[in-house]
C-alpha cells in the first residue's frame, strides 16, 4: 500500500475481500477487576473479550494494569457473575433481594457493591454460601445494613486469581516514568527559550 | 573484570532487546483483537526500556550515550541475533519468534540475577517480573494455537520450522565466552541453550507443535559478529530518519 | 482522541410519542436530579440508540485515531521519545477497548461495531483522514488534537450514561499523559534549530484548518440538539467547546513564537468568545463522506488488521465461550 507509514509499505499489496463477520462471531466477556494498593478493596474496572479465562487474565494485565498503581488482579467470566436488580433513590438494592433458607458453610463467594451510580463497583466482602441465592441471602444478612444501588456475587473458583508467585509482575511499575505526565516537564527549557527570544528582540 | 568481555556481552544483550522490542512495535495498531494489540506494545516498551538500561550500564562503563549508540551505529556494529531482526510477517511467525525469543531473554536474564557484575544482577532482579509476564504471555497463546485448529497449528508449525535455525543463533558463542564463565559473569551460551531447549520442549509438548530435529538444522550466525542478514540496515535506516537529520539536535 | 463531529446529525423526535410517558418521565427526573443511567435501566429508544452512535463513533476514531501518530512510531528520535509514543498509541487502541465495552453494555457487540467501521457504514472524527507528513505532524497530534479531544471528553465524562462516564475517567486520566508529552515534543521544536522550528510552523499551517473542523460544524449551521443536551448526551455545543479550547491553547502556540495561519484570530476581551475565521465548512463535509487525504489508506489499514487477524480469532473460537453482553 502506498503510505507515509513505512508499517503500511509493508502490508500485504492486495486488499482481501471485505467479508462481515456474523454480529456476535466474537470471544466471550470477563469482568475485570484491580486492587489498586495493598489493603484497598478489589474495584471492578472493566471487560476483556478472550477466549478462555487464563487468556482473559493474560490481557487484562496490560489493557487495565499498565498504569497507575496495581497489586492485585483477577478475572472472571461474566456469566458467572450474579447480579441484583438496580435501584435508585433511597431504595436498597438489598430489599429487593430475597431471602431464602440458608445452610451452614459451603463455598466462598465474593460479593461487591455499588455505591453510587455511575462509579465501579467494590469488593464488600466474602461470604460461603452452596449456591449464588444463597450467596446473595448470607451477603443481605451481612451487609445490607449499608445502603447500596446494585449488589454482585461470584463463586470464588470461578475466579483466575493471580498467583503468589506473580505478585511481581507489577515490580517496575512505579518505574515506568514514560508513561506518566510528570515526567513531561518542559517548563526550564520553555522558560530557557522565552529568556533568548526577549534579548533578541 | 574483563571489561572488554562484558562490554561484549552487554552489547548483545542490548542489541537483542531492542531489535526485537521495534520489531513488536510495529504491530501496535494493527493486531489480531484489540486486547493482544495492547499487550504486545507493552511489552515492546517493557524491551526497549530494557534495551536502555543496558546502554546506560555500557554508558557507565565509557561508552557513549545511549541515544548515540542506539541510532547512529549501521548494521555491522549490531550484535542482536538475525532472529530478532526478521521482519514481522503474519501474526503466526511473530507469536513463535516472540516465544522463542522471549524464552531464551528469561532464562538469560534470570542467570544474570547471579552475575558477579552486580549492576547487572541488580538490573536483572528489577526486570523479573516483566519477564515472568512476557513469558506468560508467550507460554498462553502457543499453547492455545498451537492445539486450536488445523490452519492455526499448521501455521504455527511452519513458522516454527521458519524460525528454529535463527533461534539457534541466539546461542552463537562470544570470543570471551571463556572469561565470562571464569569470571562468574555469565554461565555461558552453552548453558543457557541447554535450558532453553528443556523449557520450549515443555510447553511445545502441550501443543500439537512438533520441535523440527535439531540436528537436521544448521544454525544461522553472524549476527553476534555484526554479520546480518539484509534486513538490519533498513531497520535501522528507518529507526534513525528523524534522529539523523539534525545532527546534534534535541527532540 | 475525539471531536465534536457529525454525531447528531438530524435527528428525529418521533420514536418518543411511542414511548410509557411515566417512564419517560422518571428516566428524565433521574438525569434532572444528576444521577447517572446504568445499563439495566429503562430509557428510551432515542437515547440508546443516539449513545450507541456516539460513543461508537468515539472508539472508531481511537482505533483509527492509532493510525497517524502510528505512522512515526518506528522513526522517533531517541529512546524516550520511541518509547513515549508506543505508549502513547498503544493508549489510543486502549481507549478504543473502553469504549467498544461500554457502547456494548447498549446492546451493539464489538464485532457489529467493527463491520460498520470498516465497511464505512459508520463515522469516525474528520482529523484523521489527514497525512502526517513529519514527525512534527506526529508532534501536533500529541499536543493540540489530543488537547481539543480532552476539552470535549472532560464535559462529556459528566453526561449521564454511567458506563461512558466510566470510560471517560479512565481515559482522561490517560490523556493528561498525552496532552504534556506532546507539549514537552513541541517545545523541544520550537526551542531548537531552525529546521525543527519550521518543521513544526508548517505542521501547525497544515493542521489548522482539520483542528478548528475537530469541533464540527459552527452552531449556526448544525442541527438541533436540545432533547440531547436535556438527556446529558451532548454535553456542550461545537462552538462552545471550539471557544474553550481556542481559550487554552492559542496563548500557548503564540508563546512559542508560531504563527496560526488565521489572522482573524483574536479574543474579545468583553465577552471572553474568540473571533475566527469559519473553517471551509465543504471541506469538512467533502472528508467527511469519504473524499479526505487518507479515508481510503485508513480504512483500508483497519481492515487489513482484521483480516490478518481473522485466523487468530477462528481458531481460538469455542461454542462454550459465547459473547455475552458486558456488565457495566
Amino acid at each position: 500500500m502506498k503510505s507515509l507509514d513505512p508499517r503500511v509499505q509493508r502490508l500485504p499489496e492486495e486488499l482481501p475481500p471485505l467479508q462481515p463477520k456474523a454480529p456476535l462471531d466474537q470471544f466471550g466477556s470477563f469482568e475485570v477487576f484491580v486492587q489498586p494498593k495493598e489493603g484497598k478493596p478489589f474495584q471492578h474496572e472493566g471487560i476483556v473479550h478472550a477466549p478462555s479465562l487464563e487468556l482473559a487474565f493474560v490481557l487484562a494485565k496490560e489493557a487495565f494494569t499498565r498504569r497507575f498503581t496495581c497489586t492485585s488482579l483477577y478475572v472472571t467470566d461474566t456469566r458467572n457473575v450474579m447480579v441484583s436488580p438496580t435501584t435508585e433513590g433511597n431504595q436498597n438494592a438489598y430489599d429487593l433481594i430475597p431471602s431464602v433458607t440458608e445452610h451452614q458453610g459451603g463455598e466462598p463467594f465474593e460479593v461487591y457493591h455499588l455505591m453510587k451510580r455511575g462509579k465501579q463497583h467494590l469488593h464488600a466482602g466474602t461470604v460461603e454460601a452452596n449456591s449464588h441465592e444463597e450467596a446473595f441471602s448470607k451477603a443481605k444478612a451481612a451487609f445490607g445494613s449499608k445502603q447500596v444501588f446494585n449488589v454482585w456475587v461470584v463463586r470464588r473458583s470461578d475466579i483466575r486469581f493471580t498467583r503468589p508467585e506473580e505478585q511481581d509482575l507489577w515490580l517496575t511499575l512505579p518505574e515506568k516514568k514514560f508513561r506518566d505526565a510528570s515526567d513531561y516537564k518542559g517548563g526550564d527549557k520553555l522558560k530557557e527559550f522565552l529568556e533568548r527570544q526577549s534579548s533578541k528582540s | 573484570m574483563n571489561e572488554q568481555a562484558l562490554k561484549e556481552f552487554l552489547y548483545k544483550m542490548a542489541d537483542d532487546t531492542l531489535i526485537i522490542g521495534h520489531r513488536n512495535s510495529e504491530w501496535t495498531g494493527m493486531g489480531p483483537i484489540l486486547e493482544e494489540d495492547i499487550a504486545f506494545s507493552s511489552m515492546a516498551q517493557d524491551q526497549i526500556g530494557q534495551s536502555l538500561a543496558l546502554f546506560t550500564l555500557l554508558h557507565q562503563l565509557g561508552e557513549q550515550e545511549p541515544d548515540t549508540v542506539a541510532f547512529m551505529r549501521n548494521a555491522n556494529q549490531f550484535h542482536n541475533c538475525i532472529l530478532t531482526e526478521l521482519p514481522n510477517q503474519e501474526y503466526d511467525f511473530s507469536i513463535v519468534r516472540h516465544f522463542l525469543y522471549t524464552t531464551s531473554a528469561t532464562l538469560r536474564w534470570d542467570m544474570c540475577t547471579h552475575s558477579s557484575y552486580e549492576p547487572l544482577a541488580q538490573l536483572a532482579k528489577k526486570v523479573k517480573g516483566e519477564l515472568r509476564y512476557h513469558s506468560l504471555h508467550a507460554r498462553t497463546w502457543i499453547q492455545q494455537l498451537g492445539s486450536a485448529t488445523e490452519e492455526s497449528i499448521s501455521r504455527l508449525q511452519r513458522s516454527l520450522e521458519l524460525a528454529m535455525p535463527y533461534a539457534l543463533g541466539i546461542f552463537e558463542e562470544s570470543p570471551f565466552e571463556k572469561e565470562l564463565v571464569a569470571q562468574h559473569i555469565f554461565e555461558g551460551e552453552k548453558r543457557l541453550m541447554e535450558k532453553w531447549l528443556s523449557a520450549i520442549e515443555e510447553v511445545l509438548g502441550k501443543t500439537q507443535l512438533v520441535i523440527p530435529d535439531l540436528k537436521l538444522i544448521q544454525p544461522v550466525l553472524g549476527g553476534r559478529k555484526g554479520q546480518h542478514s539484509e534486513h538490519l540496515q533498513p531497520l535501522l535506516d528507518e529507526m534513525s530518519e528523524v534522529f539523523r537529520t539534525e545532527p546534534g539536535a534535541e527532540w | 482522541m475525539y471531536g465534536g463531529g457529525n454525531t447528531f446529525e438530524g435527528i428525529k423526535t418521533d420514536s418518543l410519542a411511542q414511548e410509557d410517558p411515566q417512564k419517560l418521565a422518571a428516566f428524565e427526573a433521574r438525569i434532572a436530579r444528576g444521577e447517572k443511567i446504568e445499563p439495566t435501566d429503562w430509557m428510551p429508544q432515542l437515547y440508546r440508540k443516539q449513545l450507541i452512535r456516539m460513543i461508537e463513533q468515539h472508539a472508531h476514531s481511537e482505533i483509527i485515531g492509532a493510525l497517524p501518530e502510528g505512522t512515526w512510531i518506528t522513526r522517533a528520535p531517541g529512546f524516550k521519545r520511541k518509547m513515549a509514543l508506543m505508549a502513547k498509541v498503544q493508549d489510543e487502541v486502549g481507549h478504543a477497548q473502553l469504549l467498544y465495552s461500554a457502547a456494548e453494555t447498549l446492546g451493539k457487540s464489538r464485532e457489529e461495531m467493527i463491520n460498520d467501521l470498516i465497511s464505512g457504514r459508520s463515522k469516525y472524527s474528520n482529523v484523521f483522514n489527514y497525512p502526517t507528513f513529519t514527525w512534527a505532524d506526529c508532534c501536533f497530534i500529541s499536543w493540540l488534537v489530543d488537547a481539543g479531544a480532552i476539552v470535549n471528553q472532560l464535559a462529556n465524562a459528566k453526561g449521564s450514561y454511567g458506563p461512558y462516564c466510566r470510560a471517560l475517567d479512565r481515559i482522561c486520566a490517560e490523556e493528561s499523559f498525552h496532552l504534556k508529552y506532546g507539549h514537552h515534543c513541541v517545545i523541544y521544536l520550537a526551542s531548537g534549530t531552525p529546521h525543527q522550528r519550521e518543521m513544526f510552523q508548517e505542521a501547525l499551517n497544515r493542521w489548522w484548518t482539520p483542528m478548528m473542523h475537530f469541533f464540527g460544524p459552527s452552531d449556526k449551521i448544525s442541527a438541533h440538539t436540545e432533547i440531547l443536551m436535556r438527556w446529558k448526551v451532548k454535553m456542550g455545543t461545537n462552538d462552545e467547546m471550539r471557544n474553550q479550547f481556542l481559550d487554552m491553547y492559542v496563548p500557548k502556540i503564540w508563546e512559542l513564537g508560531f504563527t496560526i495561519p488565521d489572522p482573524a484570530l483574536k479574543k474579545d476581551p468583553a465577552t471572553g468568545k474568540w473571533a475566527y475565521t469559519e473553517p471551509d465548512w465543504e471541506e469538512f463535509k467533502r472528508v467527511i463522506n469519504g473524499d479526505g487525504p487518507c479515508n481510503k489508506e485508513r480504512l483500508a489499514v483497519r481492515r487489513v488488521a482484521e483480516e490478518r487477524g481473522r485466523w487468530v480469532r477462528e481458531a481460538l473460537k469455542s461454542p462454550k465461550m459465547n459473547y455475552v453482553t458486558p456488565l457495566a
